[in-house]
């Protein structure tokens, strides 16, 4: 699962595009990890998180369950709790990643982002990081692609279940006055089950994208 | 995923939602087309129907068809891996599992991402292909590893063929000597798909979030440039806690 390894889009907005990932190793520190997982969720949302969701519940941010149901489910889920989550800012990152390391629960930690942007949180934050997973691009019928306009929404939720018409409709009632900007990106983020598609950079790619859109259908 | 003829009202709310394009009109009823439908479950998820005309194929989770909910539906948890999604823990835990070692790399073939879904027919050309090449060390801890029919010559089950998912993923651990070769094939066999991958390679790191320099040249001389944005381990975790 590199499902936030790919994400495309303008520079300057990836520079603002962080996911963090909470991930006990299955086999290895599984065990018993909930209330670990839990506290780290915590943290989580105490730096404000652009969007969350754990495997226990697979509901995000804007699918009507609250935080405290969010914990619940992680805490009841003993051996297999994982959480992710999004951050729209480098110092959230920063602070979040300090405050994790001095929980010091042996939890794997993973962030996506732009590379140069994680270098210099990490140092800042004291960590010296593992492995690192680099995207080599798209291969085959990029022909059959969605225009990269489009990808830049579809691509944030890597699983793909993001869909590139529910893109444009929602271009198009940015446009005709139907649904604000940030109305128009929680649409969008509800079918992302991990919690990764980011709707503060959703609503300014929206913002960007409306007035040069035409409106033919929906 | 299946509507209720008689229930459906309509609207179309639920058509732009579907990743593949599954659903349409059929007179003044929405339909999905069976076919184009990869059970990913993104439209009974939403809640966007408002007379619940929507419901699961009752043969979602019967095999062969269920391999198109485990490898499409983020929510569903797959038997062969015990996690939800396509693939398995690969760099995420690697510095708990230790799982790819300073001298190796880890390679994934995203067939189906992003965006368009596959046939599985793709996969198999792929899985052809590195067999052809020699290269046999498919992640066994993968879905992918379970659907071969003959590792040796890369043939997947044939009932499997004509399963259509929105991703699956072909996985591997080599030694840094053996990276050439995968890469090299997998830009070949791209140009004999119906579809799309996306490739990414993932390796230990020096101090200070610092590339090996190897890993760099590498993908210089296989012609292929890395994404400024990656996925990085932290560091932080530990056995046996």
């Amino acid at each position: 699962m590199t499902h936030s390894l790919h994400r495309e889009g303008n520079l300057e907005k990836l520079e603002r595009d962080f996911c963090v990932f909470i991930y006990p190793a299955r086999g290895f520190n599984n065990k018993g990890s909930g209330p670990k997982v839990s506290k780290l969720f915590e943290i989580f949302y105490g730096n404000d998180a652009s969007n969350c969701s754990s495997t226990s519940l697979r509901e995000n941010l804007y699918s009507k369950v609250t935080p405290e149901e969010m914990l619940e489910a992680i805490r009841k889920d003993a051996d297999s709790a994982r959480a992710y989550a999004t951050f729209n800012s480098r110092e959230k990152v920063k602070n979040l990643l300090i405050q994790m390391k001095k929980a010091d629960l042996g939890v794997s930690i993973m962030v996506s982002g732009m590379i140069d942007k994680v270098r210099e949180i990490t140092a800042e934050a004291g960590l010296d990081p593992h492995t690192i997973n680099l995207s080599l691009g798209v291969h085959g019928r990029t022909d059959l692609l969605p225009p990269p306009d489009i990808r830049q929404f579809t691509t944030m939720c890597g699983h793909a279940v993001v869909s590139p018409h529910l893109v444009r409709q929602a271009i198009r009632k940015v446009k005709t006055g139907r649904r604000s900007l940030w109305d128009a990106s929680v649409e969008l983020a509800k079918p992302c089950a991990c919690g990764i598609f980011n709707p503060h950079r959703s609503a300014e790619q929206l913002r960007d994208l409306a007035p040069i859109y035409t409106v033919s259908r929906w | 995923m299946l509507i209720h003829e008689d229930v459906c009202v309509g609207c179309g709310r639920c058509q732009p939602y579907c990743p593949e394009g599954a659903i349409g009109y059929l007179g003044l009823k929405s339909v999905v087309d069976q076919v184009a439908c990869v059970e990913c479950g993104t439209c009974l998820r939403v809640h966007v129907c408002p007379v619940d005309a929507l419901y699961e194929h009752p043969l979602v989770f019967e095999y062969p068809r269920a391999l198109r909910k485990f490898f499409s539906d983020p929510a569903a948890t797959h038997k062969a891996t015990g996690i939800s999604g396509r693939g398995t823990e690969e760099s995420k835990t690697n510095d708990v599992t230790g799982r790819v070692g300073p001298d190796e790399v880890g390679i994934a073939i995203e067939v189906g991402r992003p965006t368009l879904g596959m046939n599985l027919h793709d996969v198999q050309k792929i899985s052809r292909a590195l067999a052809k090449a020699g290269i046999t060390e498919i992640e066994e801890c993968n879905p992918i590893h379970s659907m071969y029919a003959n590792p040796e010559t890369g043939d997947l089950k044939p009932e499997l063929l004509d399963e259509r998912v929105l991703s699956a993923i072909i996985e591997m651990s080599v030694p840094f000597e053996k990276a050439a070769l995968v890469l090299r094939t997998a830009k070949e066999v791209a140009k004999e798909l119906d579809s799309v991958f996306t490739l990414d390679i993932f390796s230990t790191l020096g101090p200070n979030l610092t590339i090996q320099q190897r890993i760099l040249d590498l993908l210089e001389a296989e012609g292929l440039p890395w994404r400024p944005n990656a996925k990085i381990n932290m560091g932080l975790g530990r056995a046996g806690e």
